[in-house]
This record gives C-alpha cells, structure tokens and sequence, in this order.
C-alpha cells in the first residue's frame, strides 16, 4: 500500500516542481522581486551579489511520476538547485546572461510583445554579442530564467517556433474562424502555430480512430499523399524531428479531449528514434519544468525488432557513436519500461540501425499496408 | 654604495644620542660636526656627535656593534673619544675607547660627545649622514626638530587646530633639536652650513602610525628622498597618494612586554607627464624602510622572509624577487605592475626581543586591507578584477529592467535602495550607481556561506509564498478523499 502511494500522482505532487503558467503581470512581478531582492542584498551592512538559485536541470533532479488512474508517466523535476553565479570564475558570463534575457523578456513583457526563440536569439546576439554567441546557447539561458522565475517560457512572452505539421480526419477551428479540415490540407498538412494560446483555443473534432505520430517528415509526407488517414481513420501528426512544445501542446490536447484514440508511434529504429517516443510520451529534463505536463500514454508501432525481417540486410546500416550515448542515457533512465530495454539491447548488441524507407524495397505503398496491418493487429507496445 | 663601518657607528651613535634626547624631558639639543682638516694628505675628518641628553655609560659605547671592513679598516682606527656626564651631572667622563682604558676627566651639564677620525671623504660622510637623518624624519618623532626651520613661522603656517597656540606651551612640545654642521678647512672663510633644512610641525597628539604615515608620504612626494622638496611636476597634492596602514601587535606575558609593529604602505602614480629623471629616482622596485625602536636600521632576516611569504597574488600583485640591498634595506621586485605605478613600504618594530615574523606580516597585510578600503578598484586579486570587468555590463542590464519598468512604485523603490534622487534620475546615474555598488562589493571578502543564503531569498516575497501554500494544502485535501 505504501509504495502504492509513493509512486501515486499525488505524492509525487509534493517533490514536484512546477513552471506556472501565468500573465505577464504575474511575470513581471517575478522579474521585479527578483531585482529588487538583489538590490536589497547589494544595500545590505554585508553586501553581496546574489547568486541566482535555478531548479537543477540534470538527471540526478528528475523523477518519474508513475501515473494510477491515466497511466500516463511522465519524467518531472525536483527541489534541487544550483546555482549561477557571478564569483566563480568560469561562471561569470552565464549569470550575466540569464540577467539579460530577464531583461529583454521583461521589456517584452511591458510591451505585450512576443517573439520567437529565434528573434531573441538575433536580438540578443546584436545587443550583447560578447555574453552570447549561438542559438543553443540562448536557448540553455531561456530554460534558466524559467529555472529561475518557474515560469513558463510562454508566459514570459517567448513563443516556440511553428515545427509540427498534422494531416488527417482532423477539424479545427480557430474562434471566430472558419473551420479547417486537416484531411484537406495536401501532403504538407496543417502547420501547427507556435502559440500555444491560441492552441489552448482551438476547437477539435475528429472520427478518427486512431493518432499516429510520425518521426521524420518525409515519412509524414508520404503518408499524407497517400491519404493513409482515409484508408485507417487516423490523424497524422510530426514535429519533424525532435519533438517542440506546441506539437507536444496539441498532442496532448487531443488525448484528453479523445482518450479513447491509441496515441501510435512510427519512429526509425535508432536510440534516436526511440528518444524521440520517449519525449513525446514522457517529458523531457531539459524542459523538465513543463514538459512533463504533456506526456501522453504513446505506443511504439514501428520500426521494431520484430519488422527487422521485412528489411534487406543492405538497409542496416552501423551505429554512431552519438546513437550509442543516447543508449546509453536511456538505458539508465528509471522510467523505461522492460520491453523498451529489451528493444534497445538489441539495437546495441546487433550495432546496426534502419530507417523507416528501408521498406520501400517492398514498393512505395508497403508502408501504408505495413501500418494497416500493424494496428489491426495491435502490435504495438 | 657600500657603507663603511665609520658610517655605521655614526648611525649608531645618532640613534643611541636620540634615544638620550628622547628620555631626558629638558629641551636637548644633538649636534653632528664634521670637519676636514686640510693639514694631511689624505684629509682627515673629524666627525663630532654631540647630544645633550641624559649621560650616558661606558657600557652603551661597548656593546657598539663594530664589523671589520677590509677597505675601511685603513680608513678608520676604531678608534672613538667619547665624553659624557654620568646619571647625576657632577661628573664628566671622558674615553678613548679602542677597547682598551678610561680615563676620568670633568664637566658641567648632562651631555655626550663621542668623536672619531677618519681619512673617508667628506662628501660621502655627509651625504651618508644626511640620508640617514632623511630617513629618520619619515619617522616623525614627536619632539625632534631638525634645525633649520623657522620654527615658530612654521608652527603658524601649519594652522593645527589641535594645538595649544600660546608660544609657552610650544616650547614644550619641543624638546630636541638637531643640527648637522660641517666645516671645510680649504674655504676661505671656516663656516658652519647647516644641511637639515626641514621640519614640518604635526598636530598633536598623533600616534606614532600617523606620524610614520605622515613622514613616509613626504618621502614618496621627494621621491624617495632624492629631492630636497616635494616634487611639484608629478604630485599636485597629498591626495593622489594612496596610503593605508596597520598596527600588529601582541603581548608578551612572561615579560609583559608589548611587541608592535607599525606598516605604511603608500601607493603612488606618477602622471605620463613625469620627466625622466623623476621616473628615474622612483624606479619601479619598492624598497622597504625599517624602523627598529624608533631608529633605522638594516631589515632583519625574518622580517624579509615574513614580507616574501605573505599573499601578493590575492592582492593582485605578483613578487617577483626580494634581495637586502646593501644599505640593508630589502627590496621588493614586482611582475606587471602598472606603468608608473610605485609601492612604498616602511616598517617600525618596537620590540624589546626578537623580532617576531608573524607580527610583521599581519602589520603589512593589515595595511594593504586599509588600503582595499579606502580605495576602491584598488589591489584587486585577478579573480576580483575580471568581476569588476563584468560590472558594468551587469550594472547596465540590471538598469535596464528598472527603468523598463512602467510600474512606479517598484522603480521608486529600487531608487530608494540605490539612494538615487527621483529629480537626477538618468540612465547613466543609475548605472553607475549599480556598478560602483557591485565593484565595491566584489572588492570585499566574500564568505561563501552569505551568499549561499542570500540566493535561496531572491524569490522570496509573500504573495509567492502564500500561492505555494494553496497549492500544498489542495493536495493534501485530495489525498484526504482516497
């Protein structure tokens, strides 16, 4: 009974730490405490420049939420900090940054503009070329300042970029708008806006039966010429690599507003692609602080061992050394289920990997009748 | 250059004819006499230290460190004539001390007179005894005037306000007074020139650390004594000195005796329009002035070795070597230092024993933290200079989100915290506000506990505190409904 409890959503509650979804007002006033306390401490008769206490954002903070009654898990973080700050030498230059980017998003704020994380980056990178030199890094400073104030990244006024697409017996319909039919959309499908207000607002509607997620583009592409969605009623949805918030955002909309849909997941058969799954169906650490709010229950369709026999052996190709790190870290993350592992020890011990495309060797429709017999079947885990 | 043993007893017996001066409480006078009689080939000089301070004893004259000099020995007999009254004035002793008979004589007032004879060069004996003199006044004794000032003019023009003005009272204060004179033989007309032309009266009281401050500041300004006044070119004024000092000390409880240990430490910058010959008399070592029991004398071995162990580098200085000159003076040789920056340092040990080398290393380090606080920007360690080069990108940063702010309570508040007036309020104040703020405290030693604490406070602030506790209590209230 009591590890019953422990692994319960509630208990986790009390460990979990949280990014609020808030107005800017509420923000604002975060940004503002903030400054003033560090007046404060600088005025003090013992004056300091305070360090900046950020939610750790490392595997050694994260924890799985095991869910009861939605049998959702999700990967979530902790009480633990670490610190940023301006007297450790190597250190310096990234507590000036997160100041700055509180900066710009407070400025922002004020305004009631919103940008993408590619504008700040631009912005940024003109304003103070010497504290930031990549996206990457922009990005890593963003998640600090969320880290920092726990709030949202939407809420501070940076919205995520447009990446997903999805395609099939879909409607939406954005308020005051006409109503979209995403089986009507051409193979590219519907982008999907990085707004995730306007997300949180759209009307859905579907006679679909199922949602699949698609890895890579192509794929997607593919199936939505196809019309795949017509032959299975289905909703098609990628984010086009790894997965970003607003496809995350819209996922997880549509499991809760049709839970009876399967959640399916057609990745490449790589530590990669399993990665990816794992992001849409658990959360991630780097976004730890809100991510896990979107973890759907998600299935992995294919490529699986067992489909290894369709491919010819050509189509094998050896992994990379990345392939095997990524292994490696989701080997040893608590939350992986038994049969996941099982998949993985085999891609490792074999050392070979294969795409999607290798089962075009069987024609350019194999991949629609593969997929068809798949979830008839209900092979999937 | 080399100083001679005749040299060095001179010093000695001025110290030892001071150290009389000092404990008689009559007014005393001490004379140094150095006359060249042009009768041989090579001239002898005769030199004549003359105080009239308490008498002295013939043991004072023995213990007289006298060290064998090959080239001087031929210079100088060792042989030194000393006449003196005993502790009751009635009578007069006179010596010839080459360590060997005394011979009784008399005399009527307390006094000391020790002379020798030597075939040294004149002018090397004078500007020896001059320097060593010069030295002495970065000291400051209270009471010593070295005669040749106007005196009373002096007193006047100083305008202390903690004096008594009444000329009465001034006489008292005054109770030593030194004259070097010099007589040549081959002028045509036998005068005495008085070569100790200074005397700056202080306020009183003054402790010995403000005196020796005060005194080793005029050195710096004559560039180390090279100069007769104080370089006007490169020194507008006293303030662009930067002086910081400190006292050591601890008592002795089996003897009860008090040792202490004075340290001056004056950091100078001589402007780019300094002429050569200044930037040449300052050069860029430093050398340490010693003091020991209110007289010059030679850097002991563990006093060098104390100023070789202390942490430079936290101060952002690096050491680069340190010798003992000749004169028995240690010199400090630094890596990069600034272009035309200078470090003085001078030391005073008041110890009855051996020198106790923790003590002269808190003195210094006591001094350079004054100086840390005076000043700021100043003996930065290199890890507190790179944060002082990111204050002014953080100072603009945090500026800019407060002036951003269309929220006037909280700019005003942040106003009130930085101490900016609502009518001079521009960018550039409130930058600089911060900045001074943040310089200043990464100038401070920072214990890592504060600032461990301080972080977990930033968000503090009630509203947050209350919405957590909602959020805690409704999830407890759902546990309590399984």
């Amino acid at each position: 009974m009591a590890n019953l409890c422990k692994s319960s959503l509630f208990y986790s509650d009390q460990h979990l730490c949280y990014a609020d979804i808030l107005p800017p007002s509420e923000v604002r006033a975060r940004i503002e405490v903030a400054v003033l306390n560090f007046l404060k401490i600088l005025n003090s008769p013992v004056p300091a420049i305070t360090d900046l206490p950020l939610i750790n954002r490392r595997s050694n903070n994260s924890r799985v939420s095991r869910g009861l009654l939605a049998d959702v898990s999700s990967i979530f973080l902790s009480h633990s900090f670490c610190t940023r700050s301006l007297m450790k030498a190597n250190a310096t230059k990234a507590f000036i940054r997160v100041w700055k980017v509180m900066e710009v998003c407070f400025q922002l704020l004020v305004k009631e503009k919103r940008v993408t994380q590619r504008e700040l980056f631009y912005k940024l990178l003109c304003s103070s070329p010497e504290y930031f030199t990549s996206e990457l890094q922009v990005n890593r400073t963003i998640q600090d300042v969320v880290a920092l104030l726990r709030c949202s990244r939407y809420s501070l006024g940076i919205m995520a970029s447009s990446r997903g697409a999805v395609a099939g017996r879909l409607l939406l319909q954005e308020p005051g708008q006409e109503i979209l039919d995403c089986s009507a959309c051409g193979s590219s499908g519907h982008a999907i806006t990085g707004d995730l207000n306007l997300l949180e607002k759209l009307v859905i509607q579907t006679d679909a039966r199922y949602i699949t997620v698609v890895e890579k583009h192509a794929i997607f592409h593919r199936l939505a010429e196809d019309c795949i969605f017509n032959q299975i009623p289905s909703i098609l949805i990628t984010a086009k690599g790894y997965p970003d918030i607003a496809t995350r955002f819209l996922l997880h909309r549509m499991s809760q507003a049709f839970p009876d849909l399967p959640i399916l997941a057609l990745v490449d058969w790589n530590p990669a692609g399993l990665a990816i799954l794992c992001t849409f169906k658990f959360g991630s650490i780097g976004m730890g602080l809100e991510a896990y709010r979107y973890a759907c229950n998600v299935k992995w369709l294919g490529l699986r061992g067992g489909d290894l026999k369709l491919i010819p052996e050509e189509s094998l190709v050896p992994l990379k050394p990345r392939d095997l790190q990524i292994a490696k870290s989701l080997m040893s993350s608590e939350i992986l289920q038994e049969n996941y592992k099982e998949e993985l020890e085999i891609m490792v011990q074999s050392g070979r990997r294969a795409e999607i495309e290798a089962l075009y060797f069987h024609g350019y429709d194999f991949l629609g009748k593969y997929i068809a017999r798949k979830i008839v079947q209900a092979d999937y885990i | 250059m080399e100083i001679s043993s005749a040299q060095k007893v001179c010093q000695n017996l001025i110290c030892s004819a001071i150290q009389r001066c000092r404990i008689s409480d009559d007014l005393c006078r001490l004379s140094v006499v150095i006359k060249c009689s042009s009768v041989s080939d090579p001239q002898i000089v005769r030199i004549s230290i003359s105080d009239t301070g308490v008498g002295s004893c013939l043991e004072e004259f023995q213990d007289l460190n006298y060290t064998r000099n090959c080239v001087s020995a031929e210079k100088w007999d060792g042989v030194l004539s000393v006449t003196t009254t005993s502790i009751c004035v009635n009578e007069i002793y006179h010596y010839n001390l080459n360590l060997k008979q005394n011979v009784a004589a008399r005399r009527l007032t307390s006094g000391t007179e020790v002379s020798l004879s030597t075939y040294e060069s004149m002018d090397d004996l004078i500007a020896g005894i001059t320097r060593f003199f010069q030295k002495m006044l970065i000291l400051k004794i209270p009471n010593l005037d070295f005669e040749g000032s106007s005196v009373s003019s002096a007193f006047m023009s100083h305008g202390c306000e903690s004096c008594d003005h009444s000329e009465a009272s001034y006489s008292v204060h005054m109770k030593v007074a030194v004259e070097l004179l010099v007589e040549r033989a081959d002028s045509p007309a036998s005068r005495s020139e008085n070569l100790l032309n200074d005397g700056i009266l202080l306020p009183f009281p003054m402790s010995n650390i403000e005196r020796l401050s005060s005194g080793l500041e005029d050195y710096v300004l004559k560039h180390g004594n090279s100069l007769d006044k104080e370089c006007r070119a490169c020194f507008s004024s006293r303030e662009h000195l930067k002086v910081g000092s400190g006292v050591a000390c601890c008592t002795e409880n089996l003897r009860n005796t008090e040792h202490v240990v004075e340290a001056v430490i004056i950091i100078s910058e001589l402007p780019e329009s300094s002429s050569p010959s200044c930037l040449g008399a300052c050069g860029t070592a430093t050398k340490v002035i010693y003091f020991y029991d209110f007289s010059p004398c030679s850097i002991p071995q563990s006093s060098l070795k104390a100023l070789t162990s202390i942490k430079w580098k936290s101060y952002g200085l690096t050491l680069r070597a340190s010798v003992a000159d000749r004169d028995g003076s240690a010199i400090l040789e630094w890596e990069n230092l600034l272009p035309h920056a200078h470090i003085d340092i001078a030391l005073h040990s008041q110890q009855k024993t051996q020198v106790d080398r923790n003590l002269v290393k808190k003195a210094v380090k006591l001094a350079l933290d004054d100086l840390k606080e005076r000043y700021t920007g100043i003996l930065l360690s290199a890890h507190a200079l790179k944060i002082c080069n990111f204050a002014p990108d953080l100072a603009k940063t945090i500026a800019g989100l407060i002036l951003s702010s269309n929220d006037l309570g909280f700019q005003g508040e942040c106003f009130s915290l930085l101490g900016v007036h609502s009518q001079e309020i521009g960018e550039e104040k409130v930058v600089d506000c911060i900045r001074e703020k943040i310089i200043a405290t990464s100038n401070m030693k920072m214990k890592k506990s504060n600032a461990c604490t301080n972080s977990l406070h930033l968000l503090k602030c009630d509203i947050y505190e209350q919405a957590m506790q909602v959020l805690s209590t409704g999830c407890i209230s759902l546990l309590a409904l399984q």
